[in-house]
């Protein structure tokens, strides 16, 4: 019941989501046609037929109606640049985004959990400054400059690891595509790292001084065992309802990291179709990132639900 | 939660990051007094000249000194940065107050744009827009507030319905406030401490905004310096004269890092909110 | 054989996993190419740019050498009035046959065949297919095949550039024939040809993979290297990175302020060549007043120091040059007027053309207008965004106010076709046949043509047209000397400097000779070997 009426509620958002996406789209000056200018061989009335065969000169309204029943039923039409279907084309770099986003999700767990313990725990300490002040620096560091950085001393200066690409040209096995996710994945994963320990830590801090954690403490449990059982066990839902709606934060992410490192993903994808102003490929870009984020912020908002019965 | 042991150091952070901020802003605004150089001027004979006595953060590609650029470029990432973030906490608390205050279908109406509108994802949807209206730094500030709006006007919503509910305005009307001054007079104050904390983050934000817009060529345009294009252009130098990249990248992390931090200690010593 | 080299194949694959290292070197067996963008599709007709990946595929009935003649490569030999093979009729029409070479097959199996060129004739001249242009195929009444390695192409009028008709090769009539060919996925993505390679997989958004053919025409041992991979980065500097830690290993067109972070790579070797390309600032009279005054624009020429330029920004890498024919072209003269730099020369013209600075704001005026203009050119390139601002420096010394603008590719196209621009900082990718009629014509402007200078001269149009028209070079050279030397009398653009080539190949590469037009440097890969 609950589940159906938050559907429900995403649908109207999804669909002021997409009168914005297409607004902003076909407000663009030479409009989706722009890309046949380039071409000195396109006469205007090839343009005129064009923009006729693709239903341009009928009313936005129309339009836009009929652009969103056919994206609905999963015809995102045709890429301007290669002339192949636009949902052919998103597949095909799918998987590199979600390698990636996958590898900087662990990445960033396997560093925020740890530091954010460790501050909860020694709150004030010298671990917990050192960490605090890490994180800020986390937060407050350009993303494309941090790759720069690690690309021009890690790979290049030392060539400890590949510049750039998800593997050497063929398939050189599971190591060789760990070697390229490396670099990538940590810088992807920077930002959230940092945001996530320190929410961590706030949200450990809050259980730690819950009266059945003191209550634990004094029956004599042990710290670790006490930090571990119960406050960990009670701040990861907040955690995880955290990584979840993080989602847009980390498509915009994977868009300037996938630029640095020439990583085939989406991101990759769409800085190609801003140069070429590849419009249908655009469109369906910002579609199904925003569906995505707001699947993934249903899905936290369930699990915090589910996770946290005091909310109702 | 019990007051936090460090409030007296968060009270010294502040400080320290209000001197920072304050000595930020002093550098970009004497910029025309303290730059050795003229941020434009081309000097081809002496280009890439490491840092040095006469040049402190050497030259770039057109033998142009990368100290007055930075200073320079200060004035239009800072002045992006804060009337962007301005702009954003404006437009922000006015949705928010007319959501909070109107209610019923202007309220859920006015919201879920703001979730649509977040829902997308920030970057991207500046870059299609910057590439389409080609925007000089006016309108870039403009396109930059336009994202960023929504989760200020979330939390000024919030408050405003908490007050709405509790009966101040009600009280108010009763006692012949028009409804439109009670506004003013009792949300406002109420709200203000949380405004100041979204537009410090908002700077923040702001300024990385524009140097990722910058940094894919979509943002300011050259020869106007801003710490976003400096970095644009040291990329295709980076091998070979780092201190390119090194000194506006550091610009950009120092007063980000400086608005984040002071950001956070206010919302500590207010409330103990996540400054994300 | 084949398995046991399979199987090599498969332990050197499997060690180069163990190692983990990206930096294996060109071998007969590979070769990594870097590449600046994934082709949009690799029917050479449909695209603009005569895409590398393709001539390893694909191969024209001529094709241009490094010395910019035309050779035969499908065909037995280039028509000329002299081998009989060009006839033009006293009625102004012209006749060209082709002979093509005996023994020619398509990569399967199928004769190329003289019915295979008269179908791209017609599939480019019909109405159903989008090829990228139409250039000379428009002139075309009809095509006859009297034997199956015959084609006489029936032109309606004399056609110069004739011997370049079909350098992009033909359309396989087999597997197009009665096919929308815009939508035909399988050619457009895997193209049959008759060339060296074939398309073995193209990985999007990574890389294509060609694989040498069993029995190419020119022999079975031909061509030495087997595998050729085109990766695509588009990033220039990751393309350098990568070329310097050898994850790729070739490159062409290296820009030049990239060659000094290269030229010590140990192992790379950078090939450097004059282009048939160069670099100049259009200035479009219809949109600037200013420019169609010829003292403004010879005062704009005066005004900036392109010795300083190229010495500088491009490392001396690209010599000044004063026209659009380059010295690489039978049709090149030095025998034009040049306006050195000279700043007083450039103030005094400006002066004399009635443009004062009476505000003293340091930019002239002349009935309250100010000699301003943006100048736009494409974002991405280091070199032009440099370029741009030295000259919007020296422009301003002379009291001329330029500002500067950064345009993305796409937008740069479309701004350049509508004339929506002032001045644009750019360069043509010149075809390898001297044809300046689409330039410089006054009838030639967009979307006829590309004289976006928008200049308008009875006397060059009258002399570009004749040497269009005639197909005696001695004659067609004498009138493009004319042309080139009214041009430069005109100033009717700023030329710069040539688009002098930069390729890096492997030091072990033998048979590599480069190619200053846009044949590119793949057009002899046949020959190419690993030491």
């Amino acid at each position: 019941m609950l589940l159906l009426r938050r559907v429900a509620q995403s649908i109207p958002l999804l669909l002021i989501v997409s009168v914005l996406v297409f607004a902003l789209l076909h407000a663009a000056p030479g409009g989706p046609l722009a890309i046949y200018l380039e071409n000195p061989g396109v006469r205007p009335e090839d343009i005129e037929r064009l923009r006729k065969a693709l239903g341009l000169d009928q009313p936005l309204s129309i339009q836009y109606v009929r652009w969103l029943s056919a994206f609905i039923t999963g015809d995102w039409g045709f890429s301007l640049s290669d002339g192949r279907p636009v949902a052919q084309r998103m597949l095909e770099r799918a998987p590199a985004t979600l390698e990636l986003a996958g590898a900087s999700l662990i990445v960033a767990l396997l560093a925020a959990v740890p530091l954010g313990i460790v501050s909860a725990v020694r709150r004030g300490r010298w671990v917990d400054r050192v960490s605090g002040v890490i994180a800020l620096a986390g937060v407050s560091l350009p993303v494309f400059w941090f790759g720069l950085i690690l690309q021009l001393t890690l790979a290049i200066g030392l060539g400890w690891l590949p510049s750039s690409g998800r593997s050497a040209v063929f398939d050189s096995g599971f190591v060789d595509r760990i070697r390229h996710l490396i670099l990538p994945a940590t810088v992807l994963a920077a930002v959230h790292a940092a945001a996530w320990s320190r929410f961590l830590r706030s949200s450990m801090l809050g259980v730690l001084s819950q009266r059945f954690i003191l209550a634990a403490e004094g029956r004599g449990v042990p710290k670790r065992a006490v930090v571990l059982r119960h406050a960990l066990r009670n701040a990861a839902g907040p955690l995880v309802t955290i990584v979840f709606m993080d989602a847009a934060l980390l498509v915009s992410g994977a868009v300037v990291t996938e630029s640095v490192f020439a990583w085939p993903g989406l991101g990759a994808l769409f800085t190609e179709a801003i140069v070429r102003r590849d419009y249908p490929v655009l469109m369906a870009f910002l579609m199904v990132t925003s569906a995505a984020v707001i699947l993934l912020n249903l899905v936290a908002d369930l699990m915090h639900r589910a996770l946290d019965p005091r909310v109702a | 939660m019990s007051m936090d042991p460090g409030a007296q150091r968060a009270t010294f952070s502040v400080n320290a990051a209000l001197v920072v901020a304050g000595l930020l802003v002093l550098l970009a605004l004497a910029a025309p007094l303290i730059a050795p150089f003229a941020p434009d001027a081309i000097d081809l004979a002496g280009r890439r000249a490491a840092p040095s006595s006469v040049h402190w953060f050497g030259t770039d590609d057109l033998g142009r000194d990368l100290l007055s650029r930075v200073l320079y470029g200060a004035r239009v990432s800072l002045a992006i940065g804060i009337l962007a973030a301005a702009l954003t906490v404006a437009l922000g608390a006015g949705v928010g107050m007319v959501a909070g205050a109107a209610g019923r279908w202007i309220d859920a109406l006015l919201m879920r744009i703001a979730d649509a509108i977040l829902a997308v994802p920030r970057l991207p949807l500046l870059m299609i827009a910057s590439v389409i209206v080609r925007p000089g730094v006016p309108v870039l500030i403009l396109l930059v507030a336009a994202v960023s709006w929504m989760e200020t006007a979330r939390v000024v919503r919030a408050e405003v319905r908490s007050l709405v509910t509790r009966g101040f305005v009600e009280a108010a009307h009763a006692m012949g406030v028009k409804p439109l001054m009670s506004l003013w007079r009792h949300i406002l104050p109420n709200v203000i401490p949380t405004l100041v904390v979204a537009t410090t983050l908002a700077v923040g934000r702001s300024i990385l905004l524009e140097s990722a817009l910058s940094f894919f060529g979509v943002g300011v345009q050259p020869p106007t310096a801003s710490w976003g294009n400096m970095l644009y252009q040291a990329q295709s130098t980076m091998a070979t004269e780092p201190w390119l990249a090194l000194f506006p990248g550091a610009a950009i992390l120092i007063s980000v890092l400086t608005v984040n931090s002071l950001g956070e200690r206010l919302s500590i010593s207010r409330i103990g909110v996540r400054a994300s | 054989m084949n398995v046991q080299r399979r199987i090599i194949a498969a332990i050197a694959l499997l060690s180069f996993a163990c190692a983990g290292s990206d930096r294996g070197g060109a071998s007969n067996d590979l070769l990594i190419v870097g590449y600046d963008r994934e082709p949009d599709t690799m029917n050479r007709f449909s695209t603009h740019i005569l895409e590398d990946i393709q001539s390893c595929v694909i191969e024209g009935l001529t094709v241009t050498d490094e010395q910019m003649n035309v050779i035969p490569l499908l065909a037995s030999e280039v028509p000329t009035p002299e081998n009989g093979g060009v006839v033009v009729h006293a009625n102004g029409k012209m006749d060209v046959t082709w002979r093509i070479r005996p023994g020619i097959r398509w990569h399967d199996g199928v004769p190329f065949t003289s019915a295979d060129i008269k179908f791209t004739v017609e599939a480019i001249n019909s109405p159903d297919y989008n090829p990228e242009s139409t250039d000379g195929f428009d002139r075309i009444e009809s095509v006859d095949t009297p034997d199956s390695l015959t084609a006489i192409i029936h032109y309606r009028e004399v056609y110069a550039p004739y011997a370049l008709q079909f350098v992009r090769g033909a359309l396989p009539r087999h597997v197009l024939q009665g096919r929308d060919i815009d939508g035909a996925q399988d050619y457009n993505r895997n193209p049959l040809g008759t060339g060296p390679y074939r398309v073995a997989e193209w990985k999007t958004g990574e890389y294509v993979l060609l694989e040498r053919v069993p029995n190419y025409w020119r022999g079975d041992s031909l061509p030495a290297i087997r595998r050729i991979v085109f990766r695509f980065v588009a990033n220039t500097s990751t393309r350098m990175n990568q070329l310097r830690g050898g994850e790729i290993h070739v490159t062409a067109l290296v820009p030049w302020d990239k060659y000094r972070e290269v030229r010590d790579v140990p192992g790379l070797s950078i090939h450097k060549m004059p282009g048939n390309s160069y670099e100049h600032v259009t200035l479009n009279q219809r949109a600037v007043e200013a420019f169609r005054d010829v003292r403004v624009r010879r005062a704009l020429t005066h005004a900036i120091d392109r010795e300083l330029i190229v010495r500088t920004i491009l490392d001396s890498l690209a010599p000044v040059i004063h026209g659009p024919i380059q010295a690489v072209s039978w049709a090149f003269t030095d025998q034009v007027a040049r306006y050195d730099y000279d700043p007083a020369r450039a103030r005094a013209l400006l002066d004399s053309a009635g443009w004062h600075d009476r505000d003293n704001d340091g930019v002239r005026e002349r009935n309250g207008k100010r000699l301003a203009f943006t100048l736009i050119t494409q974002a991405g390139f280091a070199v032009r965004e440099n370029v741009s601002q030295a000259l919007q420096r020296m422009w301003r010394d002379v009291g001329v106010d330029a500002q500067v603008q950064l345009v993305d590719g796409t937008s740069i196209s479309g701004l350049w076709f509508e004339g929506k621009f002032d001045a644009m900082l750019h360069w043509w990718h010149m075809p390898a046949d001297p044809e300046l009629t689409l330039f410089f014509a006054a009838d030639r402007t967009p979307p006829n043509g590309r004289n976006i200078n928008y200049v308008s001269d009875d006397s060059l149009t009258r002399l570009l047209y004749a040497s269009d028209r005639t197909v005696d070079q001695a004659r067609r050279r004498a009138l493009l000397v004319a042309a080139q030397q009214r041009i430069a009398d005109l100033a009717v653009e700023i030329p710069l400097y040539n688009v002098t080539r930069l390729d890096a190949v492997p030091a072990t590469l033998e048979g590599f000779t480069g190619n200053p037009t846009n044949a590119g440097i793949f057009w002899d890969v046949w020959r190419w070997r690993i030491k």
